[in-house]
């Protein structure tokens, strides 16, 4: 039967150091929220001015439930970024994130398949980017981390990318020595 | 055997081409006319000889379509260690195959080849049938030098990358599993089958039904009247019988797919490699290296588990764009043994895992209780407040009582779901495995090497968090599976160990 002797001596992924997203990734989130809910906040006063049957339905007090729900939901946007975190170990990538239901995602990297960049609008004036991490078999990216900055997108593809590189070089090396 | 000039496949391959096509235009295009089918239902007069025009205009197109795709179809396996394919009437293309690149080489026998001899030799590249390649009408023997060739090449290759892997004793006698028709019939009663046959039927129930009323149920209806008993009743009655017809017309239609698709199944196993043959219409050879399976499932549903039978399935790699378990399933790469005793699934388990034990003596760590009680808040307790709402809102008062039957059956169902969910690990010669059991009236176990998982994600709620639980998820190439409410500092061991032994282990993982 499995014996777990070894385990105690494993190195534990709880004692990772996650290093906290892009200074502007708040503002990446605040800005596409607001992209959203601005237009449909718009949409529902533009409604109830012009159709009096909604105008009674809704009454004037209600519709200050609306930017109500803006402000928290920008807290809480801003807890949200603060709680997400990633970290670039040896052989693999983790990547924290939740504030009610926390996930730590740990993707080795000899399992990525191929990885994606993608930069939008709002993401190229902020100098961000997204990065997207594929293993075999998922339905859609395994990591998928936006909030980081274009150079640290483009390090982690590097350093992926030459992963089977460097471990065959430091095996040659311990081979060596 | 390398082909240094272009092949021409038979002229018999015409067949195959044409099969391809109205199975294509089958498939995508008839989609795209139904504007064009509804204008014509519509607006056409004398549909019978215009509908028969159209059929013959498009048989002609097609088999000239297919004719002219046979011209210039030409095939070559180079030297390089390359499939060349020249295919296309209109848009010409070059289809460049590196042997490495594939996953499997499968011999496929139509019945419109039978008479003649000849195979369709299917190249499949990581198992994505956009990807697939296939060489129609070729004799069975040269596609089998073929299969040879490409696996010679592809054994070399992973001998080269690789560490020497454990050496099976070569060219074991053949191990050999054969399933008779009468026990693949079983799979249809057995597999969902008959309900995706029903709900094929779904949108037109109701032009069945006005057709069953005018035709069968009056005047079954009638003959009912006639018996005195019945007086009352008999539309009912009749309504009913019609129903259990259905549903027992979709059940042999499932019986029916069924044998298609497994008809006479033999299972050949040697040199840590499966051959399966099977199907009616097309006999199907899938070959297999038992390194490409990724995890092996064993599942028994409740008709299953009346029959006392099992469902195997050995997944490779899914080729992903669709929920991954889908893809596994529907997946042709996907070995499937459809109905087998508990002895022979302790048989194929233990030709691919030397230390399988009965799955039920393992001692498996269950979820802790929270999850027990989580579940009956949410699935319990929830719904049978609504439900005794409704019952209050539609009828009166008493009926609310019901409400208590509604929560007493889907205790039942969340009791059972969590004692039949679990998690146990096995270790063998250096080898760690891992076997995932959930399950609610019927029972699924999950088995894989765990250096072949993927990725390993930690998931916790905040009261999870206030009670030290974590849930864990693996991602692995052919889906995923996931335990719940386990004690923290356990799932955080066994993700740990995961990674340990994905970063560690040097052997191919696919």
């Amino acid at each position: 039967m499995f014996s777990n002797q070894q385990i105690e001596t494993l190195p534990k992924h709880q004692t990772i150091q996650f290093q906290p997203l892009a200074d502007n990734a708040i503002w990446h989130v605040q800005l596409n929220w607001l992209l959203f809910y601005v237009p449909l906040m718009a949409v529902i006063i533009a409604v109830r001015h012009f159709n009096p049957a909604v105008s009674e339905a809704i009454a004037t007090p209600w519709l200050l439930v609306l930017p109500l729900l803006v402000i928290l939901s920008m807290v809480y946007n801003l807890y949200s970024v603060r709680a997400k975190g990633v970290a670039v170990r040896e052989h693999d990538i983790a990547f924290k994130r939740g504030l009610i239901w926390q996930q730590i995602t740990l993707l080795p990297i000899s399992r990525v398949q191929h990885t994606e960049i993608h930069r939008g609008p709002i993401e190229r004036k902020l100098g961000l980017a997204t990065l997207r991490l594929y293993s075999a078999g998922g339905m859609s990216a395994d990591l998928h981390i936006s909030g980081l900055t274009d150079e640290q997108c483009n390090d982690v593809r590097q350093f992926v990318q030459s992963y089977g590189d460097n471990a065959a070089t430091q095996e040659n090396e311990l081979a060596d020595e | 055997m390398s082909d240094q000039q272009w092949q021409r496949v038979s002229p018999w391959a015409l067949l195959y081409f044409i099969v391809h096509f109205a199975l294509r235009f089958i498939k995508d295009g008839l989609l795209n006319l139904l504007p064009i089918l509804v204008l014509f239902v519509t607006q056409v007069e004398q549909k019978l000889f215009w509908g028969q025009i159209a059929v013959a205009v498009a048989s002609l197109v097609l088999v000239l379509y297919a004719f002219a795709y046979y011209r210039n179809f030409k095939y070559r396996i180079t030297d390089g260690h390359e499939i060349l394919l020249n295919k296309g009437v209109f848009k010409k293309e070059r289809l460049t195959l590196k042997f490495a690149r594939v996953q499997n080489v499968n011999i496929a026998e139509p019945f419109y080849f039978q008479p003649v001899n000849l195979v369709n030799c299917i190249f499949d590249a990581a198992g994505s049938s956009a990807q697939e390649a296939v060489i129609p009408g070729v004799k069975l023997s040269y596609a089998e030098q073929v299969r040879e060739q490409v696996m010679e090449f592809k054994a070399q290759l992973q001998q080269q990358e690789q560490l020497p892997v454990e050496q099976s004793e070569a060219t074991d006698k053949p191990k050999t599993l054969t399933i008779s028709n009468a026990e693949i019939a079983k799979f249809g009663l057995m597999s969902n089958m008959a309900i995706l046959a029903l709900a094929a039927l779904a949108p037109f129930m109701n032009v069945i039904f006005e057709y069953l009323e005018k035709t069968i149920i009056n005047r079954l209806e009638a003959i009912l009247n006639e018996q005195a008993a019945f007086v009352g009743s008999a539309a009912a009655i009749a309504v009913l019988i019609m129903v259990v017809a259905i549903v027992l017309c979709a059940i042999l239609l499932s019986v029916v797919m069924a044998l298609v698709r497994f008809f006479n199944f033999q299972l050949y196993f040697q040199d840590d490699k499966f051959k399966r043959v099977a199907g009616l219409f097309e006999r199907q050879q899938l070959s297999i290296s038992v390194s490409k399976i990724q995890s092996v499932q064993i599942k028994q549903n409740i008709i299953a588990r009346f029959l006392n039978r099992y469902t195997l399935i050995c997944p490779q790699v899914s080729s992903g764009g669709m929920a991954a378990g889908v893809a596994a399933h529907k997946n042709k790469q996907t070995l499937v043994m459809p109905v087998i005793t508990k002895e022979q699934v302790q048989a194929v388990c233990g030709w691919l895992f030397p230390w399988f034990v009965d799955l039920t003596e393992l001692n498996f760590i269950k979820p802790e209780r929270a999850l027990l009680y989580k579940n009956t808040f949410l699935y319990v307790i929830l719904p049978t407040v609504f439900s005794a709402l409704i019952f209050n809102a539609l009828f009166d008062a008493a009926t609310m009582l019901w409400s208590i039957v509604v929560g007493l059956v889907l205790m039942t169902g969340v009791f059972l779901n969590y004692q039949k969910t679990g998690l146990a690990m096995y270790q063998h010669d250096g080898r760690f495995f891992a076997v995932f059991k959930t399950g609610m009236l019927g029972v699924q176990y999950r088995v894989f090497e765990i250096y072949k998982a993927q990725s390993v994600t930690t998931i916790s709620t905040y009261l999870m968090r206030r009670s030290q639980l974590k849930s864990l998820y693996i991602q692995l190439a052919s889906g995923s599976v996931s335990m719940p409410y386990l004690k923290a500092e356990l799932a955080e061991q066994f993700a740990d160990f995961a990674l340990y032994e994905i970063e560690g282990v040097e052997r191919n993982w696919f």
